[in-house]
């Protein structure tokens, strides 16, 4: 500590200009993806009139709620296929996040506790689908879903992106059991706790901000996948939000406003996961870096 | 509260023989400390009594019971760990009733027992912290509680003072003695430490490279060491190694010294090299046994001294015999300095010889 004080009245001018110049990049880095959100909210409240209006109009004249009535009206055709889009997202997500959360968890430990035959090159074999971009495997993927009859069904969604998310969900588990010391358990162990006890009890609730940051990462990415869900669904009724929202293109010249309401939507659930879990994800991150 | 018998116990990682060939045998309501350098196996064979680690040969039995293929929750044991390994998402009270809990306790039972150990520990204005909340000592506390609440017929402990500073550490050295006392507990107790060992354990164990070297009573270790290592590993300040070569007529015997002197030897003395097939040998002394004289005397020999540590009610010094460094002890009255010829006197019945090879200490024939 000492030594800390003594060396801050030396070094801290030179710091303070690059601290400004620092604040300065992240305004202008928080304005350009600010920018877009704020510009789709204000755009999803004007009227498809007012949205073509040039010069634009920077605070809608008439703001109006109606874009977001009318996808949440399921009486309407654009509120149902709307409605429709959002529970096949929410399901695909929910499911491959639910499905990565329960093979990552066991495979994680297992790679972080157990040392079996094969144990290394099994966790870079796991790694090395996350080495190639995921467009490489539309095709051989899309093929393979044929063979397996799955073509324009939710499982072949959710069989790919766990295919994408399961290694990241594994690898990020693994840091954290191996940052749990194995003590714990035996502890568990020898005040009565089987192998599973001792995982459910001590172990699991340990790794809680480690599991929800992985289910996050599993949801936002399931979510937000456009190509896949694009190239493998071609019925309209199972289409998810990404792809489905591409019709409001096509529809009578682009509805912008209707557009920007359903983006706004769609980003409504990840927001709201974020803020509730937040403080878990922060922990996670943290923690994850700091050994005990 | 029961026995343990390890007969050849074995674990090896490969190649690497963790824990190599070791029996011993720990009696109801005796107080074993396992000792030895770091890495020589201690912590594996206190996981390999505990379960903690499936044994790779050899047999174990606690109690009357063959327990080789029992889990370690099936063992009846309590353990305290190195780093103490206290649940940190529970508070204190919660970690004394986990072992209670997982044994079905009913739950008025488990409060007054917690409550027991709490008091015996004197922790109870603890209970409702976390551990993380806790200074070391106080984590120490807990870790004991946690192995106390439930009256195991063993606890095996893994160095539990090791964190903490000195002072404490003698403090809790007490306590877990009396503890020890009060429960007539059939103890385990890892240290690396071997003054830890010596005060605290009626028998110590010490282990080297995976191979237990010696399991007796700390005063016959400290009397008669089996080898050079033990020799040198128990007691402090070290006990004095000088290199030297036997020379034998007739029934007689000395030991000689390339720089030109020799030390008669005793008639026990000479009959231990007789009966030892090498002339290289090592002859062993504590620092209390020398014997410090200015000048010659019969059965002395020279020696320049090299450090002098005043210590206050003793002065150490540190003698260059023959190319060795030799550790003695000296009343502070007695004036030494730096490159001072002194003469050395050996107690020929409290001496060790080793046979320079096998560093195994010689027997009479
Ligand atoms: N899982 C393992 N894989 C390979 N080698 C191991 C493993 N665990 C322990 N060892 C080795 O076994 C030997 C004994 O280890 P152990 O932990 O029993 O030492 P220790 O006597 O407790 O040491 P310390 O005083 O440092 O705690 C060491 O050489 C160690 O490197
Ligand atoms: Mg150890």
């Amino acid at each position: 500590m000492t030594i800390a004080t003594a060396d801050h009245p030396v070094s801290r001018r030179p710091i303070d200009g690059w601290r400004w110049a620092g604040r300065i990049f992240l305004t202008l880095l928080l304005i350009f993806t600010v920018m877009p959100m704020i510009w789709m909210l204000i755009t999803s409240l004007k009227t498809g009139f007012a949205a073509m209006q040039y010069p634009p109009q920077w605070w809608p004249t008439e703001p109006t709620l109606g874009n977001y009535t009318r996808l949440l009206d399921p009486t309407n055709s654009v509120g149902q296929e709307f409605l429709r889009y959002f529970w096949n997202s929410l399901w695909v997500s929910t499911l491959t996040t639910i499905l990565a959360i329960v093979v990552a968890v066991p495979a994680a430990y297992a790679f972080s506790r157990f040392r079996f035959p094969g144990r290394t090159v099994l966790f870079f074999a796991v790694l090395l689908r996350n080495m190639f971009p995921a467009v490489i495997f539309l095709v051989p993927l899309f093929i393979l879903m044929r063979w397996l009859g799955l073509v324009n069904t939710h499982g072949s969604l959710v069989l790919t992106y766990l295919t994408f998310g399961l290694p990241l969900a594994i690898w990020l588990l693994k840091g954290f059991y191996d940052n749990i010391p194995i003590q714990l358990e035996q502890a568990a162990r020898i005040d009565g706790a089987t192998r599973l006890q001792a995982f459910l009890f001590i172990v699991m609730p340990l790794s809680t901000p480690g599991i929800i940051a992985t289910a996050i990462y599993s949801f936002i990415g399931a979510w937000n996948e456009y190509i896949y869900a694009y190239t493998f669904l071609t019925r309209h009724d199972q289409m998810t939000l990404p792809v489905g929202i591409q019709r409001f293109f096509s529809e009578n010249a682009t509805d912008w406003p209707g557009l920007m309401a359903a983006t706004f939507m769609m980003s409504v659930p990840v927001v709201v996961l974020f803020l509730v879990l937040q403080k878990y994800f922060v922990r996670a991150l943290t923690e994850g870096a700091v050994k005990h | 509260m029961a026995e343990i018998v390890l007969q050849h116990v074995m674990k090896n990682y490969g190649s690497l023989y963790a824990v190599n060939d070791v029996s011993l045998t720990v009696n109801d309501g005796e107080f074993v400390a396992l000792v030895g350098p770091s890495g020589c196996g201690k912590t594996t064979t206190l996981n390999l009594i505990a379960g903690l680690l499936p044994m790779s040969g050899g047999d174990i039995v606690i109690g009357d019971r063959l327990v080789n293929d029992l889990d370690p929750k099936d063992r009846d044991i309590a353990m305290v760990f190195q780093n103490y390994a206290l649940y940190p998402n529970k508070s204190v009270y919660k970690n004394l009733a986990f072992p209670l809990q997982m044994r079905k306790l009913p739950a008025e039972q488990i409060d007054r027992k917690v409550k027991e150990a709490a008091r015996l520990l004197d922790i109870t204005h603890l209970l409702e912290r976390k551990p993380r909340e806790l200074s070391g000592g106080q984590q120490q506390r807990v870790a004991l509680g946690r192995a106390l609440v439930r009256d195991p017929a063993v606890f095996l402990m893994d160095e539990p003072l090791s964190n903490l500073d000195a002072k404490l550490r003698v403090q809790m050295r007490s306590e877990i003695k009396r503890f020890h006392h009060n429960l007539n507990a059939t103890i385990v107790y890892v240290t690396h430490d071997q003054l830890e060992a010596v005060t605290m354990a009626d028998k110590m164990a010490v282990m080297n490279g995976g191979l237990l070297l010696q399991y007796d009573t700390p005063a016959n270790v400290f009397a008669n060491p089996v080898n050079t290592f033990v020799a040198s590993f128990v007691g402090s300040p070290a006990m004095s190694l000088i290199p030297l070569d036997a020379v034998t007529h007739g029934t007689e015997a000395s030991l000689r010294s390339p720089e030109g002197w020799d030390l008669p030897l005793s008639p026990l003395n000479a009959r231990k090299i007789a009966s030892s097939s090498t002339s290289k040998i090592i002859l062993g002394a504590r620092h209390s046994t020398l014997k410090l004289h200015k000048s010659e005397v019969p059965g002395s020999v020279p020696g320049k001294v090299y450090t002098v540590e005043p210590t206050g009610d003793i002065t150490f010094a540190q003698i260059f015999i023959n190319g060795a460094v030799v550790n003695i002890s000296v009343e502070p009255s007695v004036l030494l300095t730096p490159d001072e010829q002194v003469f050395i006197e050996f107690d020929q019945d409290r001496m060790h010889l080793f046979d320079a090879e096998t560093t195994m200490a010689l027997q009479a024939a």
